[in-house]
Formats: C-alpha cells, structure tokens, sequence
C-alpha cells in the first residue's frame, strides 16, 4: 500500500476502484479507434506497370505477381477467343525486373520470340503476344510512382494513433495503480516493467512517426494484447518482472528485424529453404532432448531460469517457409513439397505429444495449403494428409481423449478432470463485466492458468469487456489481412499475413472455447497475452508477417515504398526509405483527387 | 493473385467460428453464471469452502444469518435458528430447498454485469422470524411443518419444519435417531402426506361444480355404509345432514357419497387443477414436491379417494397454495420467499367456487370448531386427522384467515400426532396470533 500511495497519491485505494469501471471503457476505446481505423482507411491499390490491348484498353497491373488470361479470375483479363483462359503469368522480382511466364497449352511471345519454359524477361515498351492479341508493355519509372503515389492516401488522419498511444498508456497506468493495490506481492517491479513498455512503445512511435509512417494498428493491437498479458504476469510471478519485460523486448526486436527483413522479397525467399530446415530440426531437436512435462515433450530447459518452447518459435518458421509467391504455386511438387512439410511438423509434434499446437498447424496448413492449391485434387490430398496426421495425434495420446471425453461435462467431475474449467468458469464468472481489479484474482493461481485459461483470468481481474477486447484485438487482426489480401504485391504476403491470422484465430478459438467447456480443452495459449516467453517472443515476430501485408501509402515500415524501388538496380540500403520527403502528399484533405483506374500518369502514353 | 486474394476469405471462415463460440459463451454466461460464480472454489466469494460475505435478513430487517471471513453466524435467539432452520440452511448444504442451496447467487449478489464483486451483499426474505420462532415453538417437539404465506402478496412469512437442530452447532445427532427422522428435507416442500379431511375440500369443490342439486340433497349417518362393497366408518353418527354440515362434521359417509356420484376420475381431475399433484417452483428455484391422488376404480375407491385416505399423498405447500387460491376468489397469488420478488397468480378455480367453499369453512369454524379457538381471527378452515394405517394418524389443519391486515392462508401439519382439531388446530391458532400480532 505504501509503494501505491507513493505514486498515486493518498486517495489511491479511491482512485482503483473507480478505474475498475475506466478500465474496460479505455480497452474498449483502443480497440474499437484501431478497428475504425482498419476499416475507414481506403484500401488502395498499388500499380505497377500497365499493359495496352489493341483498342486502347489499359489494363492496370496492381500485383508484382499477375495472371494473364480470358478467365474472369485473372488479374489481367484478355477478352479474345484465342487466349487461354489462364494464358501467361507476369512476375516481377525484388529488384523491379519483370518476367513473363506461359501457362498451359498456349503459346506467349515477346517481340516476336517464344517465352520459354523458364520464363522470358519483359521491359517497358517490349510487345507481349498472347494467342493473336498483342499487348504493350509499360513499366513505370521511379518518377510516374512517385507522383501516382500523392494520390495514394495514408492512414492515420481520421484516426490519430498518437491518441490511442495515450490511451494505451492510460490504460496501463490503470494496470499498474490496480496490481499496486490489490496484489500484495506487487512492487516497484511491476511498476517499472509498465514503465519500459511505455518507454518502448513511445520510442518505437516516435522513430516511425518522424520517418513518416502513419499507419500503427496492429502494433497498437498487439501493445495492448501486452499489457493485458503483462499484468496477468504480474499477478502471478510479480517479482519475475524483469524477466517478461526483457522476453517482451527480445520480442519487439525480432519483430522490428522480421519486418525489415521481409522488406526484400528476394532476400525472404534466397533463405526459405534454411526455413524448412530449421523448423523440421527444432522440432525434432526438442522432441530428443525435452523434458517432459504432462506427458508432453514440448519444453527444453537452459539452465533452471529458463524455459524455452520450440515449437512457438517454429509457428514463425513455419509462415515464413510456407508462404510462397505466385511462380513456386504452378509447380506441384512445391506444394507436394509443402505438404510433406507440414506433415513433418504435425508428425513430430504428435511425437511431442503437443496435441494443440498440432491442431493449430493443421489448421494454418488448411488455410495455407487452400491458398496455395489450384484445384481440388490437391486440396483433397491436403486435407486428407491432415487428418491422417490428427488421427495419429489422437492416438498416441490416452490423456488427450480423456479431455475429450470431458468435453461439456466438465461440471461432472470437478475434482478431477474438470478441476482446471470449472474453477477459470468460476472465476470468469465472478468478474462481471468489470472485473474484479487487476491483481485481484485468485484462479491465476490455479496450475497453467496463465496460460491455457488466461481468457477466463483476464474476465475475472478486468472483467468481461476487456476480455472480449482482447478477442475482437485478434479479429481485427484477421479482418485487417484479408481487407489488405486485394492490395498484396506479392502472394507470398497475403498467404503469409493469412497463416499468421488463421494461426492466431485457431490459438483463440482454441485457448477461450477450450476453457470455458465449448470445445475440448487442449491447453493453447492467447496470442500476445498469455504468460510465456516463447510464445510472446512468436506472437511478435508473426506480427511483422501481418505489418508485411499492409501495402496501404507509409502504412508499414515492413513494406517498401513504391516509389523507392530504383528499377533493376537491385536492394538499397533499408534506411535510407525512412526519410520523410514530401509529406503534405499523405495528409491533402481534399478526398476527390485520389487515385483512380482512368489516371494516366502521362499524357501521350496511348 | 485475384485467386490468392479471394481465398484469403477462407479466415474469415475462422473469425465466424470466434464470433459463433463468443456467442454461446455469453449465453452460457447469462443462463449460468450464477451457478458458476457460487461455485465453493471461487474464493472471492468463499472462504475454505464456505461463504465469506452476504447477510441474510428477515421481512423486518433481522438478521437470520451473516456470512463473514470469520466464518459463519446465525441469528441469537435459539428458536428463531431452528425455526428457520430449513429456509435459510446449513454449512453443510444438508437441506436441498433451502436459501443456501439455491439462492446462492442471490447471496452474494451475483448478476451478469457486477459479477460477485459487490462487497456487501444482503438478501432479504420474507420469512418472518418471531412467526417462524413461534410456529417451532408450536409444535413443541412433534414432528411436522407449519406454512403460512399473504395470499394477496405471496409473501411466505413461515415455513417451518421439525425436527429441527441448532444450525449454530452444526449436526451433532445420529442420523439413525429416530428423533431426528427426516431432519435435513422441509416437511412442507419435499414431503407428501395422506391428507385425510383436508382432502375433503377438493371433493366439495368438484361436487359443487359437477353435482347441481348438491345443496338440496341430505345424507343420513349411522356411523358406516357400505359404497361399492367396502365399508365406510365414520366418525360419529351424523344422522341426517345437509352437505355444509358434513363438511362441518366431516362426515365420512357422506362425503364416500358425494365422491361416488362424483366418480374417482372427477376428483383425480381437481386435485390435478389445484395443483395437488404436480410440482411446484418457488422464485424459480426450490422445487416443492408433487403428491399422487390416483383415481379410485369402483365406487368404494372412489369414496376412499374423495375423503383422503386411499392412495392420496398431498404436499402441504401445494396445500397451501390451494388455501389462499380459496381465500382469494379463486386466485393463487403465487408464494415467494424473496421480498420484493412477485411470482405472478394463477387462477385455481372460479370465483363462484371458491366464495361457497370459503362461506362453507367459516361455517365450520362457526359450528364444529367453535369461533372461541381462535380469539380475534376470522378464521376459515378444515380439520383432517388422516390414517396412516398403522393405528396412528396426521393431524391437520389448513385454512386462511380474512383479518383485514392479515390476510394469512397457511397448512398445520403434525406427523402421527392425533387429530386434527385437538393437535394441529391449537399449533394454527398460536401461530396466525403471532403472525396478527407482528403485522400490527
């Protein structure tokens, strides 16, 4: 009580029970301002390069990875019976160079000659022939980008993030006036360990902001998710501060790292293959020299401080190497491939017995695989490997059936079997809509609660809304993905950005419905909130692949600017694109001159 | 990639699976949070397993019990612990129908959007704790019950039942004492009894309905008959006698007439009507138990039936509930134990009815009971002394009185402990005298 009054003055006690009833408003009002902002944002496409049919028609080439054909599915439609419904593929490379592709029976040519097998290189002004319609070519320059890009709109005008920053840090000043009163273990640590995450958070606004990003949505989600999951960690380790708040670093490091790594797609993709290694190797790494826990072999342990879970960090892996761009989906044996993979990975986690991690890939290998396949055969064949590999996880584990034999009964056996539900529906329940105060809770006590039952921890000490909260964090997450799928230069993002919101939705689904007796209990944790290094650490390098996905004008640092790409003059130097040059560009306010299908960037172009 | 774009669709698939799940969980949450939050581990409400907060109160404001970290205390007055006893409950949860065991949330105050995390919570019954004293004190040792509720509110201001124990002491008797037979169920709800004469009001009800000249017929009592080949004693010899005086004599023969031109599945009907043989709820929670009145086959059953021996087992708070449908024009406002909760009314019988059986149990009083017994009430009643079949019988005594600011219904019922008029009706007078009193 002294350290409280210390730092919120004589009238603290006061002053925490009236922010049980602020706390939820404030979560409320983040999350809802990034969900507006997600959504009232303009979607803009990017162009890339033009095609000119005979009769003046324009086709607009909005992706780096674009199919040519007859077919109403394709991203450049040639209304002539001689084209193949999907004729040819124009893909173009990191470094700006494009490359044309036929596909199927038909014959593609440019300036006269055959493309081949591997594909022909395409330049501005080049004639590109499909069956006998005759296209030209136009690559944009560095200066027609640029001046499209002004007409582009930048995120963050209607919907300031600097404000949902401040409530965020109202938000967790709450937490930590909260923990100091209620949770008599809480002490300066707790304290301090807000104090960086602030520091942290402000500083990385600060940086971006000032080299002209405006678009910070997810990451405010996943601040929030943070903070949530650190004041969970506070009431149940309070004097392990230092810890968390140093995995949470470790996080944002990586995750800032990721996303700048995966701004050059030719560097992603010249390592995938050390991705496949690696993910399959941890796995099989831990499942030898693990220390089993539950009859699970999921944890190695480094010394007695620390415990690290593979199989979390593999979750990023295994986006990184399963995503791929448009090329590598017309080759069967890439997916063959993908497939023998995934079923590595599920394969040695039912050895590990980590039954809901193994679900939660097979999902994000549904997601994944339904987006990489072209037809049904394939999608048949994925589906079922799949269920062929939970078939064998189910197997293997006697204890797993048995919580599945628990499921919706759980109220039957609650000394045993349903001692762990029972208690976190319990205790969701006695928190109301507000919650009994952060710290204030007694099931965060219960074995694993911070972690697989951390929704119904965060319902009984922040009550219902801000649980909910942290759901809806995670659903404008996915919401955010897809919106920006239309958007994605290269199929390698979307799929990317759409495994990891599919991975967090299964977590969800998984974690809150699995607690509270709608599904069977698996033991999953909450992205972002539920107390773990591994998992934080994962949560926020999964984060950089949705930041990847976010073409939207200055809306991602993880995602290069248009116009910076200096024409087949290779990778530039990442820092050099923070430099803010024009921005009264972004924040015009006349909203009717925004870019449109009929602008030409020059007269004459006809 | 237009490909790729749309069928990133497919997480929207997952995102409706949450949004499906967060759907049925707060459902789940409305319908059931209660019982969850009252679960004994969730230890902002308990302590070691046992409620550390909630007062429970009396109509007046007494307090029946409190609910503390320090554990757990019942009101001072020794008879007023057992006389509500079986409404408020024990620690150990031995009584099913009792405030403990169902109002749990109601206790602590949970709801949906407070959670349990109202501080002091209190919950205020309509038990009347000098009338609950009273009636234990009544029964003076015999085992039985004793219900009383306001049949224009529904207010139940006692519902007690013996033997009781001092909860304060915790159960300190050997469950095989035959003293402390049936201790931990309230007699008034989970019990049914055969009801003897009680019963006869229900066979009255239906004859005034279904048999038109029932007022111009006269029955002639020797002290038995013989209906349907079985023998029907009485008790006494009535001689010749209108209904309303068999009613008043509780004449045995008559009433084995009355049922036989009735016929057994007429009266089975009835009793199912005023709700005799099903369940009842009280503030959707405590359930009172369904008694059986199945219908006699040939006329001597029959007869049986409709004077509450045969097979007839009766629930005195169903039996109750049938009393204040009488003493209200044929409306049962429905009884509730919480205060300031109203349980709604149904409609037992017609107004016609109910005002000639009302006038016929004021007449009995006036002719067999004497007006004397019950100094300053205007009482309206039966008597039934109800044979068990092993020589001993139930005395009852149900009824209501019309005191303008008392308008009480109840059921006095004392098992294997004489007759009606000489056992239970003394226990009903002392009671409703109290219960007058209190009100003023």
């Amino acid at each position: 009580m002294e350290i409280v009054t210390l730092f919120f003055g004589e009238h603290a006690p006061l002053l925490a029970r009236v922010s049980r009833y602020i706390l939820p408003l404030i979560a409320t009002l983040i999350v809802t301002r990034c969900v507006v902002s997600m959504l009232r944002e303009r979607y803009e496409p990017e162009t890339w390069a033009y095609l000119y049919l005979p009769g003046n028609i324009m086709v607009p080439l909005r992706h780096w990875e674009c199919i040519l054909g007859r077919a109403r599915s394709v991203d450049g439609q040639v209304n002539d019976p001689s084209v193949e419904r999907l004729h040819a593929c124009l893909i173009r490379d990191a470094s700006g160079d494009w490359t044309v592709y036929n596909l199927g029976r038909g014959e593609t040519y440019v300036n006269g000659e055959l493309v081949p097998m591997g594909g022909a290189p395409i330049a501005d002004a080049d004639v590109l022939t499909m069956g006998n319609a005759s296209a030209r070519f136009v690559d944009l320059t560095e200066e027609e980008r640029a001046s499209l890009l002004k007409y582009r709109h930048a995120p963050g005008r209607r919907v300031r993030p600097s404000v949902t920053l401040l409530l965020l840090t109202v938000f967790q000043l709450i937490l930590v006036l909260q923990q100091l009163t209620y949770n008599p273990g809480a002490g300066t640590g707790v304290a301090m360990a807000f104090a960086i995450m602030a520091t942290v958070q402000w500083g990385y606004f600060i940086v971006l902001r000032s080299s002209g990003q405006t678009g910070f949505e997810p990451e405010l989600l996943a601040l929030f998710l943070s903070s949530v999951g650190m004041s969970v960690a506070a009431s149940k380790t309070p004097d392990d501060m230092l810890k968390y708040i140093i995995l949470f670093l470790v996080g944002v490091s990586l995750y800032v790292f990721l996303c700048l790594w995966i701004r050059d797609l030719g560097r992603v993709k010249s390592v995938r293959l050390y991705a496949f290694i690696a993910a399959v190797g941890m796995l099989a790494v831990t499942r030898l020299v693990a220390t089993p826990r539950n009859g699970a072999y999921s944890w190695i342990e480094l010394g007695s401080q620390l415990t690290i879970q593979p199989s979390e960090f593999v979750k990023v892996l295994y986006i990184y190497a399963g995503a791929a761009t448009l090329d590598r989906l017309f080759v069967d044996r890439n997916l063959i491939f993908y497939i023998g993979f995934s079923a590595a990975c599920v394969g040695l986690l039912a050895l590990m017995g980590d039954f809901g991690t193994a679900l939660v890939f097979f999902v994000t290998f549904l997601v994944i695989s339904f987006m990489r396949s072209g037809n049904f055969a394939t999608a048949f064949l994925a589906v079922g490997s799949a269920v062929l590999a939970v078939m064998v996880v189910l197997s293997l584990k006697p204890e797993t059936l048995s919580r599945f034999e628990m499921w919706g009964h759980v109220w039957e056996d609650i000394y045993d079997k349903g001692f762990q539900q029972v208690r976190a529906m319990s205790a969701a329940a006695s928190g109301g809509l507000f919650g009994q105060g952060a710290g204030n809770g007694w099931l965060v006590d219960i074995y694993a609660a911070e972690t697989d039952m951390v929704f119904a921890v965060v319902s009984e000490e922040m009550g219902l809304i801000t649980a909910l909260s942290c759901v809806v964090s995670i659903l404008a997450m996915a919401g955010f993905a897809v919106r920006n799928a239309s958007a994605g230069r290269s199929s390698y993002f979307v799929i990317a950005a759409s495994g990891t919101v599919s991975m967090m939705l299964v977590q969800v689904i998984l974690n809150v419905f699995g607690t509270m007796d709608i599904l069977p209990f698996t033991g999953v944790t909450f992205p972002f909130v539920s107390v773990g290094g591994s998992s934080l650490i994962a949560c926020w390098m999964l984060l950089a692949f949705i930041k990847g996905c976010d073409t939207r004008a200055r809306g991602s640092f993880a995602v290069k600017r248009p116009e910076r790409f200096s024409g087949g003059q290779g990778v530039e130097d990442p820092g050099q694109d923070y430099d803010d040059a024009d921005a009264d560009g972004y924040y015009d306010d006349d909203s009717d001159g925004y870019y449109d299908t009929g602008y030409y960037p020059q007269g004459g172009r006809r | 990639m237009k490909k790729v774009t749309t069928r990133s669709l497919a997480v929207l698939l997952l995102a409706a699976m949450v949004v499906a799940g967060l759907g049925i969980y707060i459902f789940r949450l409305a319908r059931d949070g209660g019982d969850w939050a009252t679960f004994y581990a969730n230890d902002s409400v308990y302590s070691k397993g046992q409620l550390n907060r909630g007062v429970i109160l009396d109509r007046d404001g007494e307090v029946l019990a409190t609910a503390s970290e320090d554990g757990f205390h019942y009101a001072d007055d020794a008879s007023v612990r057992r006389g509500c006893l079986h409404v408020v409950g024990d620690l150990g949860g031995n009584i099913g129908t009792s405030v403990l065991s169902e109002f749990r949330p109601e206790i602590v105050d949970y709801s949906f959007i407070t959670g349990t995390t109202t501080e002091d919570p209190q919950i205020q019954l309509t038990i009347d704790a000098e009338v609950s004293a009273a009636a234990y004190d009544a029964l003076n040792g015999k085992k039985g019950t004793v219900a009383v509720y306001n049949y224009k509110t529904g207010e139940i201001v006692c519902l007690v039942s013996t033997p009781a124990w001092d909860p304060q002491q915790g159960v300190t008797f050997d469950l095989d004492d035959p003293a402390y037979e049936g201790a931990f169920i309230n007699r008034a709800l989970s019990s049914t009894f055969t009801p003897g004469s009680v019963f006869k009001l229900v066979t009255m009800a239906a004859a005034i309905e279904n048999i038109p000249d029932i007022w111009q017929q006269t029955f002639t009592c020797s002290g038995e008959a013989i209906i349907g080949g079985q023998k029907v004693k009485c008790t006494g010899h009535h001689g010749t006698i209108t209904v309303e005086q068999a009613l008043a004599h509780s004449c045995n023969v008559a009433f084995g007439e009355i049922a036989r031109q009735l016929g057994g599945e007429l009266i089975t009907r009835y009793a199912e009507a005023y709700g005799l043989t099903t369940t009842h709820e009280i503030n959707g929670h405590i359930t009172a138990a369904a008694g059986s009145v199945p219908a006699g086959s040939g006329d001597g059953d029959a007869a049986w039936e409709g004077i509450g021996q045969y097979k007839d087992l009766v629930n005195p708070y169903a039996f109750m509930r049938f009393m204040g449908a009488i003493a209200n024009g044929g409306i049962c406002v429905e009884p509730t134990l919480l205060a300031g909760r109203s349980a709604g009314s149904t409609r037992l019988m017609p107004a016609a009815t109910a005002q000639r059986l009302s006038e016929m149990m004021s007449y009995n009083v006036q002719l067999e009971y004497g007006a004397g017994s019950y100094p300053g009430l205007e009482m309206h009643a039966k008597t039934g002394t109800a044979e068990v079949g092993d020589g001993t019988t139930h005395a009852w005594f149900a009824g209501f009185i019309t005191n303008a600011n008392a308008p009480y219904a109840f059921v006095v019922m004392a098992e294997r402990a004489g007759g009606g008029y000489y056992v239970a009706s003394p226990i009903a007078n002392k009671v409703l005298q109290k219960a007058v009193a209190v009100l003023d």
